[in-house]
């Protein structure tokens, strides 16, 4: 069993659960779940045995190179000669030296190439195990319901579309992926769609979503333009020169194989607007909380683990294009930290349950972002490791509000019930891990994460503090993984690239014409610094409000649950003690182990010399986790008071906020804006266009149609169903005839 | 001289043939433009027919030719069959509508258009005819009601 074979198992596995249980899940009734299960759990199996492998072909901890396992299966649509650029536009786009033969003319083709590298490796191995152990949650949450073998048929498929989007190796085919993992979220979405606000909350997710895709379908069509192909890996050409892929080892090596400018900035931006879509950052994020109307299971699958992450993902796997663009860069810290405070700010006072924690995810990825656009090594590995430990302690979280959901008959509405523990134990225990691992405190998962993210932009707002602090970095770089480091020759180059990179960016710098390099200055960065670290805190204050309503004080039980009250089923509470497992100690592990740094470092797209220079010894920084501890405790201690032990209904904390707090309930008045901005002028709009149809091209259309009734009301007057008249007209016409035979003659 | 006379003659007779085919046509072409009567109207059509073999054995003479013949004897024998296939028509149209007035058929007119009426058409005598009757006399036969119901041969 080859690695590559392994690579395409993972997904196929779950296509294939998709379709027997779309082709017999009637017929297995209630046994509907066992293609998807079955399939998922051995998809998860062979995303671990990769993980290994990737994790064994990186080369020892003294030597480390970068992993990059390319599976061709097929080319696609090839057109020849599909890129002829002029001979001058060496010149016209800045920056772009990949040898002279880069520029000539070559074929349009999409191979269907699948990669594997440790980025992929740990978003297959997340995406697998999450979702298996959604899909056994589904088992006990679904049961009874109509569309039982249609809500695994969609697991399954989403599992497929989104292992597929991690594992493509091809920004054609990630496209494709990015629109199917849409599809499976809008069909999960409205997957009781006779509720007509599941079916709105459905559309409009959508809908947003196409704000994004339409800004990764115009970064496609820039990329193709700018780089001449498609590809992340170098391929052969027929001719056996390398044609350098987009994020492959050759451009990656080269010190100015990246276009900054206009060009590279506008593609960055157009990469993080689609970015801004699929994991709902500021202007976009309107979609997210609807989207809650969806399955709970369907919830923390898509919409908390691992579609949303997908921008995160791209993000991170475009880093060298970013790294050409320090604007672009800073943009994406700005949106992300932004999202993540007015997130926050709007989770504190939400009574649904399910939308605190849609809030939550929010502000979550904003994180990711946040430290996505610091463009350190840190940065980029911090954001998968929080991906990753949000993926499972957020997966939780919304496990246990689902099982609440469950046992309440289906309210959510925080304020309808109270003090669960006694009733619940299984769930109120490991809904407060996966709290305390959101709220991070200091054991479980959420703190590390959180802090080498604030550490990320601790390191760019007090760049000093850091130099001095940490030996400087110029000595931590013989130890660093290098996409150069094949042999003694290629790194000697890579030390001088890195030099010349250095004049390279300067030189963009100064060229900037967005205005947006500008910001990348120290004092933005302390800001944003800042703003995370609030966000820390309002992120522990919201998630234990939302414990102490639903589990502390007197019990509380709505009158829609009737007397089925209860612990979930077994089914449904495995699941979360798993989960509580990486939620608790995942984030431990890897951090005092460095592992996931060290094996992310090995990403190619993370080994571009603009990223490695900016690798630091991994620290830990007890005055950022005391701060960050300390913003937490505040948040908890606020909720203690506002909610630890009184009745879930009573008067709350936020009523102290005064004209504030229906700011924040209308969620900032965002959907109202957007709806006043948007919505009503494109009404209006449609009003008009309605009107012009019916009165302008109805009419004209119903004109040409009575044209011909017209005329036949002419000659129907001929039709009298008298003999002789017919009789007289052949007469006539004869005549007629002979008369005109007569005059030519 | 002979010739010519002869010439003569044959131009007199072809054109008397002529015009007695031309009189024949015209009389059927007014019969059938101006007859409502449905068998009228084909006796019309068939002197039409005619008066056409009629100039054709004209011709066909002033030429010395056989074939004008040969084509008029076609003629009748089709005109026969297809008088035979026209009568049938007729009939057919008249249990239909029960008169042989061709503008009963204006029915199939256009919906639109209104009905033309020159001559009314006197309506039918629907009632029955009473015919004169022997007053009953004698006894009234035996009848076997039950050799009635049988029969006794096929």
């Amino acid at each position: 069993m080859t690695p590559s074979f392994l690579l395409v198992l993972v997904p196929l596995l779950p296509l294939l659960a998709a379709l027997a249980t779309v082709i017999g899940g009637r017929r297995l009734g209630p046994r509907a779940h066992l293609p998807a299960v079955v399939g998922i759990a051995a998809a998860a199996v062979v995303a671990l045995s990769l993980l290994v492998v990737t994790a064994r072909s990186r080369g020892s901890a003294e030597t480390p190179r970068p992993v990059d396992m390319v599976t061709t299966l097929w080319q696609w649509a090839t057109v020849d000669d599909a890129y002829a650029p002029a001979h001058d536009s060496h010149a016209a786009v800045p920056g772009t030296a990949v040898g002279e033969d880069a520029y000539s003319a070559r074929p349009f083709s999409i191979s269907i190439a699948m990669r594997l590298d440790p980025l992929t490796a740990t978003m297959l191995v997340i995406i697998t195990s999450v979702g298996l152990l959604v899909a056994i949650y589904s088992i006990g949450y679904m049961h009874d319901d109509p569309g039982y073998p249609r809500f695994f048929a969609l697991v399954a498929m989403f599992v497929f579309s989104m292992s597929m989007l991690v594992a493509a190796s091809n920004f054609l085919l990630v496209y494709v992926f990015w629109e199917a993992v849409g599809a499976c979220s809008y069909l999960l979405i409205g997957f009781w769609f006779q509720k007509p606000e599941a079916a709105k909350a459905a559309k409009k997710a959508f809908l947003v979503n196409r704000i994004g895709d339409f800004g990764l379908a115009v970064g496609v069509f820039l990329l193709w333009l700018t780089y001449g192909t498609l590809d992340f890996h170098d391929t052969l050409s027929p001719d056996g020169t390398i044609l350098p892929g987009i994020l492959g080892q050759t451009r990656l090596a080269d010190v100015s194989g990246y276009v900054g400018g206009i060009v590279g900035t506008a593609i960055c931006l157009l990469l993080l607007l689609a970015a801004c879509g699929k994991s709902a950052q500021l202007p976009l994020h309107v979609w997210l909380p609807d989207a809650m109307e969806g399955p709970t299971p369907a919830s923390a699958l898509i919409h908390a683990a691992t579609m949303v992450t997908a921008g995160v993902y791209l993000v991170a796997r475009s880093a060298p294009l970013f790294m050409a663009c320090p604007g672009a860069l800073v943009t994406v810290s700005i949106i992300g930290t932004t999202t993540a405070l007015v997130a926050a700010l709007i989770g504190t006072v939400q009574n649904d349950l399910k939308r605190v924690l849609a809030y939550s995810t929010i502000s979550q990825l904003g994180y990711m972002f946040a430290c996505l656009g610091t463009g350190t090594l840190l940065g980029f590995t911090a954001a998968i490791f929080h991906l990753l430990t949000h993926a499972f302690f957020k997966a939780l979280l919304f496990l246990g509000a689902g099982s609440v959901m469950h046992s309440m008959g289906g309210v959510i509405d925080m304020r309808r019930f109270g003090g669960l523990r006694k009733l619940m134990p299984i769930t109120a225990t490991t809904f407060l891990i996966g709290s305390l691992a959101l709220a991070g405190i200091a054991p479980f998962a959420g703190f590390f994460s959180k802090d080498e993210i604030l550490a990320s932009l601790h390191s760019k707002g007090w760049p000093d503090v850091h130099h001095s602090t940490e030996n400087g970095h110029h000595a931590m770089i013989p130890e660093l993984p290098s996409a150069l480091s094949h042999s003694g020759t290629m790194h000697d180059v890579g030390y001088r690239g890195v030099s010349n990179y250095d004049n390279h960016s300067s030189s963009h710098q100064t060229s900037d014409v967005v205005g947006l390099d500008a910001l990348n200055q120290p004092a933005v960065w302390k800001a944003l610094f800042w703003m995370a670290l609030v966000t820390a805190g309002l992120t522990a204050f919201y998630t234990f409000r939302a414990v102490f309503m639903t589990f502390t004080g007197p019990l509380r039980i709505p009158d829609e649950a009737g007397d089925h009250a209860h612990e979930s089923p077994s089914v449904m509470t495995t699941p979360l003690l798993i989960l509580a497992i990486p939620a608790t100690f995942i984030g431990f592990i890897l951090f005092t182990t460095d592992g996931l740094a060290h094996f992310l470092a090995a990403t190619p797209s993370f080994t571009t010399p603009s990223i490695v220079k900016t690798a630091t010894a991994s620290v830990f920084h007890w005055d950022l986790a005391i701060q960050g501890t300390l913003a937490a405790a505040l948040g908890i201690v606020i909720a203690a008071v506002g909610h630890l032990g009184r009745r879930s209904d009573g008067p709350q904390l936020e009523r102290w906020l005064g004209p504030v707090r229906p700011f924040l309930e209308h969620r900032m008045f965002i959907d109202q804006l957007y709806a006043a901005v948007i919505v009503k002028p494109i009404e209006a709009i449609a009003f008009l266009a309605a009107i012009f149809d019916r009165s302008f091209i109805d009419r004209s259309v119903r004109f040409v149609a009575h044209l011909p009734l017209a005329l036949g009301s002419v000659v129907r007057q001929l039709q009298s169903g008298l003999l002789q008249r017919y009789a007289l007209a052949g007469v006539i016409g004869v005549l007629a005839i002979i008369v005109f035979l007569a005059w030519r003659l | 001289m002979t010739t010519l006379i002869l010439l003569g003659t044959a131009l007199a007779l072809l054109q008397n043939g002529l015009v007695v085919g031309a009189i024949l046509f015209s009389l059927g072409l007014i019969g059938i433009l101006s007859r409502r009567n449905l068998i009228v109207m084909f006796l019309s059509a068939e002197l039409m027919l005619q008066g056409i073999s009629v100039s054709l054995v004209a011709w066909s003479r002033y030429h010395g030719d056989f074939g004008g013949h040969v084509l008029v004897i076609f003629v009748l024998s089709v005109a026969a069959c297809e008088a035979a296939i026209a009568l049938v028509f007729v009939l057919q149209a008249f249990t239909r509508t029960g008169r042989l007035d061709s503008a009963a058929w204006q029915t199939l007119r256009e919906a639109t258009l209104d009905r033309s009426v020159d001559h009314e058409i006197p309506s039918l005598d629907t009632s029955t005819p009473s015919f004169p009757r022997l007053t009953p006399a004698g006894r009234s036969p035996d009848t076997d009601e039950h050799a009635g119901m049988q029969r006794d041969h096929v």
